[in-house]
């Protein structure tokens, strides 16, 4: 081998280690020197960069592991956490939904109460405050269910309890028929709470967070 | 099942491979449409060894570089076989209409 060759290879291997530096500490200690072994089994004769293609598919492999890493992670939970995470999307969208369309809101409810007001503008005014706390409690549990925390299920369950409740609390006070948007926005958030509780509740998930009764 | 996975599994079901091989079965197999990528293949097989379809089968190392095989475990011949089984029926379904149809036009 060359002189010149052999430093384009050296150059190449930099190259590639800086680029799996974007995989979870625990992939690249069991995984790196393998995964090397392969970009330069796989690179062209003389290569002495990373390509634009196959830097991009390391970094997606990357985040993509980060975020939702498969080690012994059942599919449920997995599934569950991608759905978690896509409830915080929703509450944003909600959120969104709510500021967009209070105005209409309130003049609908001004039109039918004049007088008193209504529930409807104390639902509003609930998602408005409780939103930013709603978002960061989707995330939040969604870390915790990822890493198998038992009680991060029970307050899965009781997260899931208190947003039923809340939502059959704005029907009740006609939520539907004044503020129909944030109704959808809400309902959507409440199937995806749903889906995501009974998915973190089956027993293949529940081998994952109570490992001592599935060995017995 | 992705067809990266699906082709994955099939580069494994007659053998043990290294990661650099399934690449080259994967490519021989698709007669060269697919081109694995190294993040993908990583990827693809840290989902099914969580999933215990894959095992490691041993290392050895080769001018100084790491090779690990992997093998298929006896859940992921079974999962194979019945995508295997799915896509042929699906495939069977599909020529039979066309078949028809063919019929049908020329009629």
């Amino acid at each position: 081998m060359s002189e010149q060759v052999q430093a384009g290879t050296a150059r190449l291997e930099r190259g590639y280690r800086r680029v799996l530096a974007c995989y979870p500490r625990s992939f690249r200690a069991e995984n790196a020197d393998e995964v090397l072994a392969v970009l330069l089994a796989a690179a062209a004769a003389g290569q002495a960069r990373v390509g634009w293609a196959e830097g991009w598919d390391l970094v997606r492999g990357g985040v993509r592991m980060r975020l939702w890493p498969a080690a012994s992670r059942p599919r449920a939970v997995r599934a569950a956490v991608t759905l978690m995470l896509a409830g915080a999307a929703a509450e944003l969208a909600a959120l969104i939904t709510v500021v967009v369309t209070s105005g209409a809101v309130r003049a609908a409810v001004a039109a039918q109460h004049p007088a008193t007001g209504n529930g409807v503008l104390v639902h509003q005014v609930a998602v408005l405050a409780g939103a930013p706390l709603a978002i960061g409690m989707w995330l939040w549990l969604a870390w915790a269910n990822g890493q198998g925390e038992d009680w991060a299920r029970m307050i899965s369950a009781a997260c899931f309890c208190l947003l039923t409740l809340s939502g059959l609390g704005a029907l009740s006070q006609h939520a539907a028929t004044y503020a129909p948007a944030s109704m959808i926005a809400a309902a959507t958030v409440w199937a995806i709470g749903l889906s995501s509780v009974v998915l973190i509740f089956t027993p293949a998930a529940g081998r994952y967070y109570r490992p001592q009764l599935a060995q017995q | 099942m992705q067809e990266a996975t699906f082709l994955i599994l099939t580069a494994l079901a007659d053998g043990s491979q290294h990661g650099y091989g399934i690449i080259t079965e994967v490519a021989q197999i698709s007669a060269g449409r697919v081109r694995l990528r190294a993040g993908t293949l990583y990827t693809a097989l840290d989902r099914l060894r969580a999933d215990g379809l894959v095992a490691v089968d041993g290392e050895e190392v080769v001018e100084g570089r790491l090779r690990r095989y992997y093998r298929l475990t006896p859940e992921g011949t079974a999962v194979l076989a019945a995508e295997a089984a799915r896509l042929q029926a699906n495939a069977a379904a599909a020529l039979a209409r066309l078949r028809l149809g063919l019929a049908g036009g020329l009629a």
